[in-house]
């Protein structure tokens, strides 16, 4: 087989045809409802029916003075700082535990990534087992132990709940923490360690001086992450504290905001459903997130080449 | 004796401030370990409690909250089968799952060998763009994503899942795949040109064994999470029909919300597949899933 000429147009764009049907199905799925739902988040459609008008940016404006959105946000904010100070502090520190190589580490190591494979709803299903007031075992024991004064409706006392929706996300994202810090920890150069250590320096110093400043990449890697993660929760509440953020929206976060109002929870009638409204708030949040997310990477990357 | 042969090379190495004795670095070692094993407790004991009650009656639960249950209720697996729609879910999870999975990671390479030339003009734009796609969440284009599919009557198949996570796997894949497809020896690609090859037979028998180790890290970070969703299928999947497991037991839940029994036996079942699949590859899971992760 003689080669085939080959034209010039082919020569630069020839290898487009690879990238197009990658292309088709991202501005079918991705692109294309992006556009569709810029053009729905400026009408007034509730979801059912053809009653349709153009409102402009009615809905955005109205968001800004649309309390439950900002207490949704709080609740998101509260779960994010929460989860981050537990990363970068239990999660750093079983990590430094595990980089000293303990007798069984690739046991520990295995488990505690394991919750990370899980799904989010299995994730809420095991503790729903723990802390329902039916059959939670937290309780019991408790009661076993001498502590019964400790034992709580900890998914119906609205502290309590969202306490425990934080737990249960620790529980599951810490296997995150632990392997991105161990691997930031297994690039630290030894040289650097025992180069400080030789010029007297303790432990402690030797870990906050040196170590540590190596570690702002997967310092950086895990902010992000945590904060992408915990803005975007909804399964754990779903399944922990329903669709309405129970008890009394204590639990009450973007997600089960947004889908409430866009395909209503259990209890709310269909004329609560406005469509249009949820759409405009998941863009809001999408913008106001990736706002912040680009913030975040610059502060934060700036900090790695500073240090 | 052994005293002095533990403490001289501490002495000489960390200096004559750090004498400790013997003691104090066996409780420090105590401690240490004591913490590992109480953070995999944390882990472990829920996870335990879960398998114990996949076999316990509901009668189990209240009389008996942690002891093993009288009788293991192997039926409760049976049951969960038929009452919980398993039969169902559990292959429309693993065709979703399998499909999406190969359409992604093949679609994925394709993509980053077109754009692997840095030098072509496209390439740069079109990779940001693929690449953004990672911050656009569902909840933004679930709903247009919802009356698109009911517009061109996918919807009520499995393909209302397949499609969408096809597209949703590719940022990952394309953002993975673009650097190691172009770090490829060009040299392979143009001798095998010269050979007269087509440009796919080039992809096909160069470049794809070639970008084989980033194709399975693809393969799972997609996998997990295309096998793990919930919020999409809680949308898009309505019917026992088409749903995969995690909405299948919450619609299961909701309406028979006292056969606890039965749901954390499907839980078990939905989960058991992920973990054995992570046991067997533990370390392509932690790395595959860190690398996808951090890049992201």
């Amino acid at each position: 087989m003689s080669a085939r000429p080959v034209s010039s147009f082919s020569k630069t764009y020839g290898h487009l045809w690879f990238v197009l049907p990658g292309f088709a199905f991202f501005l079918a799925v991705m692109i294309f409802p992006l556009l569709f739902a810029t053009g729905l988040s400026m009408t007034n459609w509730s979801g059912l029916g053809n009653d349709v008008s153009f409102i402009g940016l009615a809905n955005y404006v109205e968001i800004l003075t649309h309390w439950p959105f900002y207490r949704a946000a709080m609740h998101n904010a509260f779960i994010f700082l929460a989860i981050l100070v537990f990363q970068h502090t239990v999660g750093l520190y079983l990590a430094v535990l595990l980089n000293e190589k303990p007798r069984f580490m690739q046991f520990y190591r295995t488990v505690l990534f394991l919750p990370v494979i899980m799904s989010l709803v299995a994730t809420g299903f095991v503790w729903t087992l723990m802390l329902s007031p039916n059959i939670g075992l937290i309780n019991p024991m408790l009661e076993k132990i001498g502590l019964g004064f400790l034992a709580q409706q900890w998914l119906s006392n609205p502290t309590w709940a969202l306490i425990m929706i934080i737990m249960v996300t620790a529980w599951n994202s810490m296997g995150w923490a632990i392997i991105i810090y161990l691997a930031g920890l297994q690039n630290v150069p030894e040289e650097l360690r025992q180069a400080a250590e030789m010029d007297g320096a303790n432990s402690r110093q030797v870990f906050w001086r040196v170590v540590f400043p190596q570690l702002s990449p997967a310092f950086t890697a895990l902010t992000v992450l945590t904060f992408i993660g915990t803005f975007r929760t909804f399964d754990v509440v779903y399944v922990l504290t329903g669709p309405l953020g129970a008890p009394n929206f204590a639990t009450d976060v973007l997600g089960t905001l947004i889908y409430r109002t866009a395909f209503g929870g259990s209890s709310f009638s269909s004329a609560d459903i406005r469509f249009a409204f949820g759409v405009a708030m998941a863009l809001l949040t999408m913008v106001i997130m990736a706002v912040i997310c680009w913030g975040l990477i610059r502060i934060l990357r700036k900090r790695e080449i500073e240090s | 004796m052994s005293e002095i042969t533990q403490n001289l090379p501490q002495d000489t190495s960390r200096g004559p401030k750090r004498r400790q004795s013997d003691l104090s670095v066996l409780a420090g070692r105590s401690v240490r370990t004591a913490i590992l094993v109480i953070a995999t407790l944390w882990v472990l004991v829920p996870l335990f409690f879960m398998v114990i009650a996949s076999f316990k009656s509901v009668a189990d639960f209240f009389i008996n909250p942690f002891g093993l249950p009288d009788e293991w209720l192997w039926s409760n697996y049976t049951r969960a089968w038929d009452e919980a729609n398993l039969r169902l879910t559990l292959p429309n999870t693993i065709i979703v799952t399998f499909c999406a999975v190969l359409g992604s990671s093949l679609l994925s390479a394709m993509v980053a060998y077109g754009l692997s030339r840095k030098e072509k003009k496209y390439a740069l734009p079109l990779y940001t763009l693929f690449v953004s796609g990672l911050l656009v969440p569902v909840h933004a284009i679930i709903l247009p994503l919802f009356i698109v599919l009911k517009a061109i009557g996918l919807f009520g198949t499995l393909l209302a899942l397949i499609v969408p996570y096809i597209a949703m796997g590719l940022p990952l894949g394309v953002l993975v795949l673009t650097p190691l497809a172009a770090s490829l020896p060009k040299e392979l690609m143009q001798a095998a040109r010269m050979d007269g090859a087509s440009e796919w037979q080039v992809f096909r028998r160069i470049v794809l064994p070639l970008l084989k180790p980033g194709l399975l890290s693809v393969a799972i970070l997609n996998g997990v999470w295309m096998w793990n969703e919930f919020f999409i299928p809680l949308i898009l999947a309505f019917k026992p029909e088409v749903q995969t497991m995690p909405v299948g037991i919450v619609s299961f839940i909701g309406s028979y919300s006292t056969e606890w029994g039965l749901v954390f036996a499907s839980v078990l079942v939905s989960t058991l597949p992920v973990v054995v699949a992570y046991l067997l590859m533990t370390r392509q899971f932690q790395s595959g899933l860190t690398a996808g992760a951090v890049k992201g």
